[in-house]
């Protein structure tokens, strides 16, 4: 017993002196991550509650909800340490303009070499009962029935359904239909991100909708996806692969 | 779940807790007296934390537990089809009514032990204890009430300063409300049969009991495994030989898991027919009687019943007798389990 609580003090005292080394210091930048969405080829910028025509399935398709997550973002240094976010889960809601901007603070200055984003929740919050702010389970991005996340939800209607709507919660977060993918995305001609403590540089990455439908095809192949299974593997997978950073505005 | 030094832990900070703790505030129930992680039960999944049956926690989950507030029309509570009079099952009913009157697909378990389960509901599909309220919450056949209607009705109710009371936290998260009702169910420890006495040294078996028990042991307890009477796995038990409900294999997507359930415990299942996830059989005689002929030749059928056991009558009656000597009567009629 007081070997634990030995082992107990000291992994207190441990967690505190290196929180204590994440206090912001003079010498610490911030950053941003904008969130921007084109359809299909052409670059057009994605519109909700638009009739968009979608070139590979010729599928009519307007979408009321898209909503997907973000978790853990990190940035890699040029000399091989990596900065993490702390409690970094995001709820990215195309309804909500707000949302698609994702504030950094705290950050060392210095060169970083990439980007590192899970998309969707790790699978640890997935088992770790109820969570709170972007995870809690009230923003209807949870499944009651099967626990676990739904990382990216696209809802909306098609004359190409057989019942006129679709509807894909895509979610899973083991086995090999998991539908989360964390992606080091590097900056466009292998340009470094510099954080400084005056600066606050913005990385604008591109997301495609259109990428739902790259392997699956038509929505009539399968309107609805409320499950995890590999529909949702392969519809989650050609959706976050595509997701690249196109530029960065210092 | 969590680490044996942490469940040692926090046995240890219960127990230290249990010291200062008044029994009287408890009532003269002698399952709760005795602590709630009963001496001669197997570690569990979830530690009984003092911090989290804190006292006040469990009252206020004990109280929402109750309380209509949680359906979509203020018509049922989570106590409505979990009966305390039947260890927390449902009504002698097969299926329970959820607003309006809309029928659930499978028979409401009774809820007791659930610190020993690894995973929730009849097919496992919730992975911890905290996350299962919200599924009969939200559910369109039970109470159909939104999570984000749930907490907006609490915060302007008198629960909000109950709350804080509690937490000192202004309004009420869904984190919270899971808090306290996973507080108040964690209470629900049956430990108290007679079985538990006999095992104890403080009573014995009648002869018909003790011939029930063997026949039970040789039979039975591999999949029913004492002390807990299940050790919460998924097996098919032959009920259909095609199983219309995938059970265990919607939470798995394997196969092999269509028709497969929750071994259910049998503590208290004198009490809580209907049985079997459908509830098509309504006495304990049926139950033996589809386990002596009735089995199903399904192709995923559990290999430990794959020989036909062919209970004699009286061999069904020592069975049964054995059974009923899992019938806790302080779960059933402890007024700190029951409506506030």
């Amino acid at each position: 017993m007081k070997l634990i609580s030995t082992f107990f003090a000291a992994a207190i005292v441990v967690a505190t002196l290196s929180s204590c080394e994440k206090e912001p210091t003079s010498t610490d930048g911030d950053f941003q991550i904008e969130m921007e969405y084109v359809w299909a080829m052409s670059g057009a910028p994605f519109t909700m509650n638009t009739m968009l025509h979608h070139p590979m399935t010729g599928d009519s398709l307007k979408f009321t909800t898209f909503k997907h997550y973000l978790s853990n973002v990190k940035l890699h240094h040029v000399d091989g340490t990596v900065w993490e976010a702390e409690e970094s889960y995001h709820l990215v809601d195309l309804s909500d303009p707000n949302s698609l901007v994702l504030d950094f603070t705290g950050v060392p200055a210095g060169e970083y070499t990439s980007l590192e984003i899970t998309f969707g929740v790790d699978s640890l919050r997935n088992v770790s009962g109820v969570q709170t702010g972007a995870l809690d389970p009230a923003n209807n991005m949870f499944w009651s029935w099967n626990s676990g996340y739904i990382m990216i939800k696209a809802e909306g209607e098609s004359p190409n359904s057989p019942t006129g709507a679709f509807a894909y919660h895509l979610g899973g977060f083991t086995g090999p239909d998991a539908t989360v993918l964390t992606k080091e995305l590097t900056f466009p001609s292998g340009e470094l991100l510099e954080i400084t403590p005056d600066g606050a540089p913005v990385v604008h990455t591109l997301a495609n909708p259109a990428k739902l439908f790259h392997t699956q095809g038509t929505v009539g192949n399968e309107p609805m996806v409320h499950a995890p299974g590999t529909t949702a593997g392969i519809m989650a997978s050609d959706f976050n692969q595509g997701v690249y950073i196109d530029h960065v505005h210092l | 779940m969590f680490s044996l030094n942490t469940v040692r832990l926090a046995a240890i900070l219960f127990a230290a807790s249990s010291l200062f703790s008044c029994t009287a505030e408890w009532g003269s129930n002698k399952s709760w007296s005795k602590g709630l992680k009963p001496t001669h039960f197997p570690g569990s999944s979830y530690a009984f934390d003092p911090d989290t049956l804190d006292k006040s926690t469990v009252e206020l989950g004990r109280a929402l537990f109750y309380d209509n507030i949680l359906s979509s029309d203020s018509s049922i509570s989570c106590g409505t089809c979990h009966s305390q009079t039947h260890a927390f099952a449902g009504h002698g009913t097969a299926l329970s009514a959820g607003v309006d009157g809309r029928l659930g697909t499978r028979n409401t378990p009774g809820l007791s032990n659930l610190a020993w389960h690894e995973s929730y509901m009849l097919d496992g599909g919730i992975n911890h204890l905290e996350l299962v309220p919200i599924a009969p919450i939200t559910s369109k056949v039970e109470m159909n009430l939104p999570l984000s209607e749930a907490l907006m009705r609490l915060n302007t109710s008198s629960y909000r300063d109950r709350f804080k009371k509690v937490f000192g936290a202004d309004t009420i998260n869904t984190k919270l409300l899971m808090k306290v009702l996973t507080a108040f169910e964690l209470t629900l420890v049956s430990a108290d049969a007679k079985y538990d006495a006999v095992l104890l040294g403080e009573a014995t078996f009648t002869v018909e009991e003790a011939l029930g028990e063997e026949l039970f042991m040789a039979r039975c307890a591999s999949c029913h495994v004492p002390p807990l009477f299940s050790e919460y796995t998924y097996a098919n038990n032959g009920l259909e030989l095609y199983s219309t409900d995938g059970g265990r294999a919607r939470i798995t997507l394997n196969a092999t898991d269509s028709g497969s359930f929750k071994i259910p415990s049998l503590r208290n299942a004198e009490l809580t027919y209907p049985y079997m996830h459908d509830g098509s059989l309504y006495t304990l005689d049926a139950v033996l009687e589809h386990y002596s002929t009735g089995i199903k030749d399904s192709p995923n059928l559990d290999p430990r019943i794959e020989g036909p056991m062919e209970f004699t009558s009286q061999e069904k009656s020592a069975l049964i007798a054995f059974i009923k000597t899992l019938t806790d009567h302080s779960l059933l009629t402890n007024p700190n389990l029951g409506e506030p």
